[in-house]
């Protein structure tokens, strides 16, 4: 069987789904082909155990570009967000740290840890905001090299430059220090109360191989700041029917659009014809033909599994080699029968309607890091939790309860023994941890999947298990993302395109690589010779 | 200007006065005394050089105290300072580093590649050609902004016509680079130093020693962010990739003194003893300054080489300053996490891995750096201790022995041994300083013997300096041996803090030009230069609009 196409998405993922969207709603002929039977590669609902749906992989949305929901119409499209309120951070002394989206409320809970926090954190949320409005037009850019001579180039960096030059002083500092600072250093300047920077300080290490305390790791807290749902800053929300619905609504509006979709269809190669590529070669033997393919892969597996090595510069080879895509993170997702219940705030309370983080103080989240600097899993590791089933019931069965657990860290690579035989005892480590807080979890659970970097590359294609296709450190950010040289969702490869994760702005549900790319490409079209 | 000691000590007037006689104190001296400035320069402590000083350690046992390895200096600087004429002899050992390792052999790299390389060979083979590519490569970028370490940063808020100027001229460097070391150069800056030498070394050995570079003074591990931007920092002062490893004859302390004798030759005057306990301000300008013993010695412009903590939080009064430039001040990061121990040895250590070695070339191989710390991890987990506030267990040296280059400095026969050891935070958790002193001397001692067993039996006396007393007797504030974090957030235009990176202050006629300033620590005089030009250039200014006024 053959067929030709404009273009061709390999993956169905988030973004493979929206860059086919966007390029089927510019006329051209899309075909995206997933290689798992569902769609929605990271961004996934299964119904994992009978009468439970799990986000299995991610399960939280707040970085979903607002232009993209606004654009492909995702809301006529089924996509529904149910706000996340708040995050509770049990501590061991039995006290809490319970942040809602109501300032005046959270107010009055950091004056209960400390009055001059409640006062900075004004000033601090303020500051942020104000540093998320300049960088957001970033993410929409397609990043430029700032070692060409190209005046576009030229004129972009400039650009760039004459918006930092119009920020005041003190934002021009706080930024410079977002770039560069460790998320534990930058917050230090902020507040005082340990739980509370803990807190914050984790989100500027999820998905990434650093601690707390290692310069870079601001910016990470900031790239999680930027959430954005219907326009209000620093807000999380649950999709109905799980982050699978957020695949499913795009899949939906790329369909409408034109593009037709394939799942259970793995792609083995890219079909290079005289350096450029000609479609893909499925793993039963089909080809695809099109003059343009868009890869959602990460570059690992793009290049040297679809392409091959063989057929690249080395210097590209080598870059890709380098690129780090040490997986940190693992998910246990766990079927219960009755809510959790925290010693620190009995009851089942607004607080589990939330995030739960189990992230009590500075030294315990540079703790676990330290264990998986040395290959090891973390003994008590930062965990982030919710509960969907309190915001959408048909999760599970009637007065049962998914509990989505996002472990760190775990590294992919074990100095001891194999993700296969510690799999368990890592599920063991992460129960016993949440029991310490909430000791009724071990009785009501009643069924367990845990997913080890391993499995996550197994199971979703994702190298290493790196669940943002590359570390999201300043050295793989903007122009050097994925490699340098190759930040323009382009490759050496001439047709063939990156528009996933790894390429500029990076992991999260948030489907900006994925745009950025179907411009890329749309861009290209019309130029002559393409 | 050639004025004799004796009728310079009449003359109460100055045009400048220099708080601090450490070298970049003494080098802003010698430029501003030369051009016509009358300058004063008033040290706290007994002696010239801050950082950079001998010391007696012991009966008979002299020591570079703290810093013990200095330079390069500019050539232009080392030209106009003459300092051979002031009698500093410098010399740079050869081999230039040494280190055993555990298995019993060592690596001894000499300043030559090629010859370097040859030796680490016999680990491996990988390595030793890697190590000529990586030294050229990192020298190649290092030194792309070697130039502009010995520049002012621009205004970021009214960059001058020169400012844009040397900006065309910095990037047409960076395009010189060329795309793949211009894209290394953005990468390198941004990254974990163990990252980096992974990406072009097999051998822990040669791992552990480049990255140690990155963690130098630093309080950082190797697996942390920004530690590649110390290393190109260190490259791009130092230009060897085996670190400078250069010592004066007579010590630390002869270069200094050396420093003075120029800054005196050119008409500085230079006192000892002699104590700030603040600066003058009047409606937003200084006037001069208060000693400790309550003398007031006026003078129009104030140049300190104090760090910034200290002369804006502790020698000027809160309320002549913003309270926002306050705010950076006090979050300006400059806690430390060297210690300093010196050893008065009665022979030479015995190191296992030169056992079999002939007596001029286990001299020869310890005459430079020698390095403990033999992997990556070692180096992380020497750090992680510090991270909650204890010593490392096992503690990441960099070792001299400098009676070897100068044996003046010790009795016939006898040895002295300076020791830069890593990580002693200044704040500890459990303890405090004076009384940790001891478990932190044990601990080097036993991390050193582990490579020279018998050390112990060597050691006549050891002088241990924690963070805490680097703070009281150098006046180094959070024991910080570089005036603060080598970050990249306190680097370049915001050396010490955005917007007063050009060695201005708030305050009218007061300067700094201290390692608190753009490019930073290390006994390179490059803060002293900078610093002095641009004092020099207001003052033409100033003279300038008089002369048109008049």
């Amino acid at each position: 069987m053959t067929s030709r196409y404009d273009a061709i998405i390999i993956g169905g993922g988030h973004n493979g789904l929206v860059t086919a969207a966007y390029l089927a709603r510019g006329g051209k002929k899309t075909l995206v082909l997933e290689r798992r039977r569902v769609l929605g590669g990271a961004a996934v609902t299964e119904e994992v155990f009978p009468g439970f749906r799990f986000s299995v992989c991610s399960y939280v949305v707040s970085l979903l570009r607002p232009e993209i929901i606004r654009e492909l119409e995702l809301a006529r499209h089924g996509l529904e967000i149910l706000p996340l309120d708040g995050t509770f951070t049990p501590m061991p002394d039995g006290d809490y740290l319970w942040r809602v989206n109501d300032h005046a409320e959270t107010r009055r809970e950091l004056s209960r840890h400390s009055r001059r926090d409640a006062e900075a954190y004004e000033e601090y949320s303020r500051a942020m905001v104000d540093m998320g409005r300049f960088v957001k037009p970033i993410l929409g850019m397609t990043p430029f090299d700032p070692t060409s001579c190209d005046p576009r180039s030229l004129m972009q960096l400039l650009s760039l430059g004459k918006r930092f030059r119009a920020l005041p002083r003190c934002s021009q500092q706080l930024q410079v220090q977002l770039a560069t600072m460790s998320a534990a250093d930058f917050l230090d300047q902020w507040f005082e109360t340990d739980v509370l920077k803990a807190t914050m300080a984790a989100s500027g290490v999820t998905g990434t191989f650093l601690g707390v305390r290692s310069p870079g790791t601001a910016y990470v807290l900031l790239h999680h700041y930027m959430g954005e749902i219907d326009g209000a800053f620093r807000s999380w929300g649950l999709p109905r029917g799980g982050t699978g619905a957020i695949s499913n609504a795009i899949a939906s509006a790329a369909r409408e659009a034109g593009a037709e979709i394939r799942t259970g269809a793995p792609v083995a190669k890219v079909l290079l014809n005289r350096g450029r590529t000609s479609g893909v070669l499925l793993e039963n033997g089909d080809s695809v033909f099109a003059n343009i393919v868009a890869s959602s892969v990460d570059p690992r597996l793009t290049f040297f599994k679809m392409v091959g090595k063989e057929h690249l510069p080395d210097d590209f080879v080598e870059d890709v080699s380098r690129y780090k895509l040490r997986g940190s993170s693992g998910k246990v997702n766990l079927a219960l029968d009755a809510l959790p219940n925290f010693t620190s705030l009995p009851g089942a309370g607004p607080h589990l309607r939330g995030g739960l983080t189990i992230s009590p103080s500075v030294d315990y989240m540079e703790r676990a890091y330290d264990d998986a600097k040395y290959g090891k899993y973390s003994r008590h590791p930062y965990i982030d939790m919710v509960i969907p089933t309190l915001s959408d019931p048909s999760m599970a069965p009637p007065g049962k309860h998914v509990l989505s657990c996002f472990v760190q860290y775990a590294p992919y690579h074990l100095r001891s023994g194999t993700w296969d035989d510690q799999r368990e005892r890592f599920g063991d480590s992460v129960v016993d941890t949440i029991a310490e807080y909430a000791p009724n979890l071990k009785d009501i659970i009643l069924h367990r999947q845990v997913l080890t970097p391993l499995d996550l590359e197994r199971e979703f294609g994702l190298t290493e298990g790196n669940i943002f296709q590359g570390e999201l450190t300043l050295e793989q950010l903007f122009f050097l993302r994925p490699v340098p040289g190759w930040a323009r969702y382009r490759t050496p490869v001439r047709g063939l395109y990156l528009c996933g994760s790894s390429t500029h702005p990076g992991g999260g549900i948030m489907g900006a690589s994925g745009r950025n790319a179907a411009q890329r490409i749309l861009r290209r079209w019309r130029l002559p010779g393409t | 200007m050639e004025a004799s000691g004796h009728v310079r000590s009449i003359v109460k007037s100055y045009d400048a006065i220099i708080i601090g006689g450490g070298h970049n104190g003494l080098v802003a001296a010698f430029y501003l005394a030369k051009a016509g400035v009358r300058v004063l320069v008033l040290e706290r402590r007994d002696r010239v050089g801050g950082a950079a000083v001998t010391d007696d350690l012991y009966p008979g046992f002299r020591c570079p105290t703290l810093a013990h390895a200095a330079g390069p200096l500019h050539p232009t600087v080392a030209r106009d300072l003459a300092l051979h004429r002031h009698g500093v002899r410098l010399t740079e050992p050869d081999p230039r580093l040494f280190a055993p390792q555990p298995d019993g052999r060592a690596l001894v790299l000499h300043t030559e590649t090629t010859r370097a390389a040859a030796s680490i060979g016999a680990f491996s083979k990988h390595d030793s050609e890697q190590y000529v590519a990586f030294s050229e490569c990192l020298e190649k970028i290092g030194g792309a902004f070697r130039d502009f370490l010995w520049r002012t940063p621009p205004s970021t808020e009214n960059p001058t016509a020169n400012d844009v100027w040397q900006l065309l001229k910095a990037a047409r460097r960076f395009r010189g680079l060329g795309k793949r070391n211009g894209f290394r150069l953005l990468r390198w800056l941004a990254m974990p130093v163990a990252d980096l030498v992974a990406e072009w070394f097999e051998t822990d050995a040669l791992q552990a020693i480049v990255s140690a570079r990155g963690i130098y003074g630093m309080n950082l591990g190797p697996k942390s962010a920004g530690s590649g931007m110390a290393l190109l920092l260190q490259q791009a002062l130092g230009g060897h990739v085996l670190a400078t490893a250069a010592s004066a004859k007579g010590g630390l302390g002869a270069f200094s003194k050396g420093l003075a004798a120029a800054a005196g030759a050119a008409g500085a005057e230079i006192r000892t003893g002699t104590e700030v306990a603040r600066v003058d301000v009047q409606r937003g300008s200084t006037t001069g300054v208060v000693l400790s013993d309550g003398t007031t010695i006026a003078a129009r412009l104030i140049v300190s080489g104090a760090d910034p903590k200290r002369t804006f939080l502790n020698l000027v009064a809160a309320s002549d300053l913003d309270p926002s430039f306050v705010t950076a001040i006090q979050r300006y990061r400059a806690s430390g996490t060297m210690a300093k121990i010196n050893l008065a040895l009665d022979a030479l250590p015995e190191f296992t891995a030169l056992a079999s070695a002939t007596a001029t070339e286990r001299t020869a191989a310890l005459g430079g750096r020698i390095h403990i710390g033999p992997d990556v991890d070692y180096l992380e987990r020497a750090f992680d201790a510090s991270k909650y506030g204890g010593y490392s267990e096992h503690p990441y040296l960099d070792v001299t022995i400098p009676t070897i280059a100068d044996p003046t400095l010790a009795p016939d026969g006898q040895h002295v041994m300076s020791i830069c050891a890593q990580f002693a935070p200044y704040h500890l958790r459990n303890e405090k300083w004076p009384a940790a002193r001891r478990g932190l001397g044990d601990r080097v001692i036993r991390a050193l013997a582990a490579y020279a067993p018998r050390l112990e039996d060597r050691i006549l006396h050891r002088q241990i300096l924690t963070p805490v007393d680097l703070e009281t007797t150098y006046g180094l504030t959070g024991g910080h041996i570089f005036h603060g974090e080598h970050a990249l957030d306190q680097f370049f235009t915001m050396r010490p803090v955005l917007g007063w990176a050009q060695y201005r202050t708030p305050i009218a006629g007061l300067y700094l030009c201290g390692a608190g300033t753009h490019p930073g620590g290390g006994i390179t005089g490059a803060c002293g230069f900078n610093a002095s030009r641009e004092i020099l250039r207001d003052l033409r200014k100033a003279s300038g609009s008089r002369r048109t006024q008049g």
